[in-house]
């Protein structure tokens, strides 16, 4: 194979075996090749020298910290979604049974009694009374009230926590807020609903439990 | 004297010739591989030091380069592990994983300069090669300082193709996985990077032959 002064870029951009040595023939003859395939070398070669080497002794320790705070977060993100579901399927499972056997209980009360007969009865005897829900109210306020009094002493330390476990709990509770506010405006928008407020309380005892835990790992540091 | 100045075809020409090694450093047993993909994909930090320990000090060149510091530089291989550690679950297999790592840390360095520049718009780090501050310098050849003047002015996809083949011995096919781009693309831009970097070693070397005389 020849090669002449015009294959020079095309060797260049190839860099195929056997076309550089026909271009290394071709050089030996030809003063303006050579230093251009000269330089073209020692480019090469000179970035080799190019390579960065430095010690990072705290490098890994970073990147292990950030990766342990993000399995960490990922987990009790995990755990609280599977938690929602594990109890959410059941409880949905449970509402449309109580609703279906009340459905049938209203069709048979209709079919045995007056359409006014039943108005009345449904005034005297409702599903949940107001007085019912006073002592409902009551006794759920008295129940926050003690749940929140546990959080005003937790929740300085978790936010202060630098440990990544302290870190996940913190997240944990925010996300047990939010899903609080979220069961309190459906309550607000429905007062009578039994099964919201079963839902508020079940969340209320996954934020004592929270708080519990966080309670026993600040102690387990402290130690 | 300048640096331009002691710049010489003279001592450019003479510039050693050392072994050029390809410094793949990558497991090439396919088997240790798939255990380290297999090991990302279940969480184990232990797969994560692993990779940290054969690939960190590729990362930290390409980083470096990419980046011209090293805080910049340690800052985007964490958040490229972070990233890692988040996607490796949609890791198809589809390229070499180890290929796959590093199209994450480019795509990580891309976007810290892009932020930056966003911070500092007047602070362009292209136009300002003094601002590479490697903590140990391999040589004080006036090629490579040169030369790593010259990289600076480089389009940003000529330089990474330049420092990924040129630098840390990545192979054309396994530059167009981390670009994304056709493997005829990288030589193509490989091409162009050296021919400009020639040019630009040519006008340095006809300045320093001025002033000399």
């Amino acid at each position: 194979m020849k090669i002449e002064c015009k294959d020079l870029p095309y060797v260049l951009r190839h860099e195929e075996p056997e076309l550089l040595k026909a271009l290394e023939v071709h050089t030996e003859v030809c003063t303006p090749c050579r230093e251009q395939f000269k330089i073209w070398r020692e480019i090469s070669l000179a970035a080799g020298q190019l390579r960065q080497e430095w010690e990072s002794p705290g490098l890994w320790p970073r990147i292990h910290q950030a990766l342990a705070a993000e399995s960490q977060g990922s987990k009790s993100t995990r755990s609280w979604s599977s938690l929602m579901s594990s109890w959410q399927v059941p409880a949905a499972v449970l509402a449309l049974i109580l609703i279906a056997i009340s459905g049938v209980w209203v069709l048979l009360r209709n079919s045995e009694t007056a359409p006014v007969t039943d108005n009345r009865v449904d005034q005297r005897q409702p599903l949940l009374t107001e007085q019912a829900l006073r002592d409902i109210e009551s006794a759920e306020a008295a129940y926050i009230q003690s749940i929140e009094k546990l959080s005003a002493v937790v929740e300085p330390r978790v936010q202060q926590a630098s440990s990544p476990l302290l870190i996940s709990y913190r997240e944990k509770l925010m996300l047990i807020d939010a899903a609080i506010s979220e069961c309190r405006a459906n309550i607000e928008r429905n007062r009578f609903n039994a099964h919201l407020r079963q839902e508020l309380l079940s969340v209320y005892r996954e934020k004592q439990d929270t708080l519990q835990q966080v309670l026993r790992e600040d102690k387990h540091e402290l130690r | 004297m300048g640096l331009e100045n002691r710049l010489s075809w003279g001592n450019v020409l003479s510039l050693e010739h050392p072994t050029k090694e390809r410094r793949l450093t990558g497991p090439d047993d396919p088997g240790a591989a798939s255990d380290l993909v297999e090991g990302c994909k279940f969480g184990k930090i232990s797969a994560y030091e692993e990779l940290y320990r054969v690939h960190g000090p590729r990362m930290k060149s390409i980083a470096l380069n990419l980046l011209g510091n090293v805080s910049d530089a340690e800052d985007a291989i964490q958040e490229a592990f972070l990233k890692i550690y988040r996607s490796v679950g949609n890791f198809k297999g589809e390229s070499a994983f180890t290929t796959w790592i590093y199209r994450v840390l480019v795509n990580t360095c891309y976007d810290l300069r892009r932020k930056h520049r966003r911070r500092h718009e007047t602070a362009e780090l292209d136009a300002d090669p003094a601002g590479i501050h490697p903590a140990r310098e391999v040589s004080d050849h006036p090629l490579r300082m040169t030369l790593q003047k010259c990289l600076a002015h480089l389009h940003p996809r000529n330089r990474a193709v330049f420092l990924l083949f040129e630098v840390e011995g990545f192979k054309h096919r396994e530059i167009a996985e981390i670009l994304s781009i056709p493997e005829g693309t990288s030589k193509n831009l490989l091409f162009e990077a050296k021919r400009e970097l020639q040019r630009m070693l040519w006008e340095s070397a006809n300045s320093a032959r001025t002033h000399a005389s």
